[in-house]
């Protein structure tokens, strides 16, 4: 049965990118792909922001102003994180995160 | 559109201030940047003074998106002060390390973001203030970049601090999305003491993305890494400041936003910090490196500073207000022993402080004060704060009050460890250490402040007390 | 058959995948078969690799990526801006400048420390 889109897809669809972004963050031995895996959690965030905007505020655009700020910071903050990649793939010559265990207590 | 930019001028100043050192490096040679420090402490110094002079401009902008209220207002000062006396406790370890002007136009944007996450009346500002705050520390954490062990620190803190602003915002967009707005104070009023399941999870979310920013046991995994691997001076700061603004949000969020779900959050948050004190003060017994053993101890604070959004009261909101601003004087004391001592020695390790009484008396005396404002010990600052602290919840959480207690005892031992290295056993090196004229001033500002607030905290506690009353205004 | 408002996405599911799967079929059914070695080489016509193909490229690319990054996603203020200029003004005017200048801050920066010189 075909039924119209709601809400709740776009809240699943995003629970759904949001979870798998997570097991990504901690399963993944590779600092790039936690890296990748942290900007899908951010744009299931968006999709979430904006889903909402459009069903329960209509006349605001609150949820995609948000949004627009979101992806602003997450460009700004994948700037960072693949500048100390580099970094430290020029220290270690590694970007596997099993690697990185001088700080330990 | 009408803006009283008058609110907004500390900010505006210290946005410009940050873009100046920035360009000023870009038009100074790089041999001649020694200055580039006072410039920065200077303006800071200046930024304060505008700050304080705003005590009475009270306001909301842009539809109150921005609050400025005294609540706000006290906790800016609080931030200014800490980046003062980093600055300039830090002059000589930036110039070895170089790139001076990017060094502090990071440091003053990230006091940038720590103001707008004070003055935070929405989760939009919210949002921008943290990451403007914790991208500055990603780049600040790794500022050793040929060293191995600060990009390793720095790697650490952008994945980490990543994935715990994605948990924030899915927290703050389900919370968006049950009560229909981002405006602080309209969730406040939208949120009933009905428990809506999304919004349940949303504040798990919230509680999760905070606690990683305050370092509260069990999202604290990245604090004693992060700490040892960063630069000594971002060190301190982010122990300061970072933690300070993320409880200034903290406190707004959950007393302003969320006050209809207290009975939900408040037994979580009252066992966050039982176990956040429990275990900072129990691992910092075995530490060997004093970086290691300051950023334990900064996890068990963070633990007594949460004590006071327990009860959700006037009374708590002026504990925590009160015991960070103290924390700035105590931690910031404490570091910069610990800057100045590599920047001599090149050593962090508890061992080699072996005698610094007989090659610094100065320098023990502030470690040794600090340690025991913190451990809370009459009369120190840090006994005036954790009584505040725990005054308001001796009620009803007396076994809350209980283990911060015993926990304070357990880190007295470890701190005079510390006390028993520096006073009692002989240096192996004798030759004193003579401290720079900055060095020497940050170190007697926060000794005097640890002590004069200890004995006579009365006018500072009217301070906070008006300041924690315009919370509960708007 | 009831005739929602899905049926045109599943027509055209089905257009797309006949169109698809038909040139394909087509060109299977009609195209002439001779074997040779070279119709084995990664590429029918030009030149063979020479070396291994999996080479690194050169970080360099990675500044400008990072500048590209900050322009681009520059952009997206700009345009909810310049579709209502009109009845925004003078005062949203003064603040998208103070938001360029600051972005050119950067890019001088950027400029300075040799963030766009090949190397």
């Amino acid at each position: 049965m075909l039924t119209t889109i709601s809400l709740a897809h776009y809240m699943v669809l995003s629970a759904l990118l949001f979870g798998i972004g997570l097991f990504g963050v901690l399963a993944k031995k590779n600092a790039i792909a936690v890296l990748i895996c942290i900007e899908l959690m951010l744009n299931a965030v968006n999709i979430n922001l904006v889903a909402i905007s459009k069903y329960l505020t209509p006349a605001l655009f609150t949820g995609q102003l948000f949004a627009i700020f979101v992806i602003t910071v997450a460009a700004a903050e994948v700037g960072v994180g693949l500048a100390i990649i580099i970094a430290i793939y020029r220290n270690r010559l590694s970007v596997n995160l099993d690697d990185f265990d001088w700080l330990k207590w | 559109m009408n803006v009283d930019l008058s609110l907004l001028a500390p900010e505006i100043a210290l946005a410009v201030l940050g873009l100046g050192i920035l360009v000023l490096g870009l038009l100074i040679p790089k041999g001649s940047r020694h200055g580039l420090g006072w410039v920065t402490a200077l303006g800071l110094l200046g930024v304060l003074g505008l700050t304080i002079a705003g005590w009475d401009n009270q306001g909301t902008l842009y539809e109150g998106i921005f609050i400025v209220d005294r609540y706000a207002i006290f906790f800016k000062i609080t931030f200014l002060t800490a980046a003062f006396l980093v600055t300039l406790g830090c002059m000589r370890y930036v110039d070895e390390m170089g790139d001076q002007s990017e060094y502090y136009s990071m440091m003053l944007f990230a006091t940038l973001g720590m103001m707008v996450l004070a003055s935070a009346g929405d989760f939009m500002t919210l949002y921008l203030g943290l990451e403007l705050m914790t991208i500055a520390f990603i780049v600040l954490v790794c500022y050793r970049r040929t060293e191995t062990r600060s990009v390793e620190a720095g790697i650490k803190y952008v994945l980490l601090a990543g994935m715990s602003s994605a948990v924030l915002l899915y927290g703050l967009s389900l919370v968006y999305g049950v009560t229909g707005s981002v405006t602080i104070y309209e969730v406040g009023r939208a949120v009933t003491t009905e428990p809506v399941p999304a919004l349940i999870l949303g504040v798990a979310m919230l509680v999760a993305g905070l606690g990683f920013k305050i370092s509260a046991v069990p999202f604290h995994m990245w604090t004693p890494d992060v700490y040892e691997g960063a630069p000594t001076p971002v060190t301190s700061f982010l122990a300061v400041g970072s933690k300070a603004a993320s409880f200034a949000i903290l406190l707004r969020v959950f007393i302003a936003a969320l006050p209809g779900l207290w009975a939900h959050w408040t037994m979580l948050v009252a066992i966050l910090a039982a176990v956040t004190i429990i275990v900072g003060n129990l691992v910092a017994i075995p530490q060997t490196n004093i970086k290691r053993l300051l950023a334990y101890s900064s996890i068990a604070q963070a633990g007594y500073i949460l004590v006071g959004l327990v009860t959700a009261s006037e009374a708590g909101i002026k504990g925590v207000m009160f015991y960070a601003f103290l924390y700035v004087f105590a931690t910031i004391g404490a570091f910069t022993v610990v800057t100045y001592f590599y920047n001599v020695t090149g050593s962090d390790e508890i061992k080699d402080y072996a005698g610094l009484s007989q090659r610094s008396p100065l320098m023990a005396a502030v470690m040794v004060i600090s340690m025991l404002s913190m451990a809370g010990i009459p009369p120190l600052a840090g006994f005036v704060g954790k009584f505040y602290l725990f005054k308001t919840i001796v009620d009803n959480y007396l076994w809350l009050a209980f283990i911060g207690l015993i926990m304070s005892m357990v880190s007295v031992y470890y701190y005079l460890r510390v006390a028993l290295v520096m006073y009692r056993d002989e240096p192996v090196d004798h030759t004193p250490i003579s401290l720079s004229g900055p060095v020497a001033l940050t170190l007697i500002i926060t000794m005097m402040a640890t002590l004069v607030l200890g004995i006579y905290p009365g006018p500072l506690s009217e301070v906070v007390n008006t300041a924690a009353h315009s919370f509960f205004l708007p | 058959m009831v005739l929602s408002e899905w049926t045109g996405v599943l027509l055209f599911f089905i257009g797309g995948l006949l169109v698809g799967g038909g040139a394909i079929v087509t060109s299977y059914l009609i195209h002439p078969r001779r074997i040779q070695a070279q119709k084995y080489e990664p590429y029918e016509c030009g030149v063979d690799t020479i070396g291994p193909t999996w080479v690194q490229f050169k970080t360099s690319y990675f500044l400008y990526a990072l500048l590209f990054v900050i322009f681009d996603v520059e952009t997206i203020y700009l345009y909810p801006w310049a579709v209502k200029f009109q009845s925004l003004g003078l005062f949203a005017f003064i603040e998208m400048i103070i938001f360029l200048f600051i972005l050119i801050v950067g890019l001088w920066y950027a400029w300075k420390e040799g963030a766009l010189e090949w190397k």
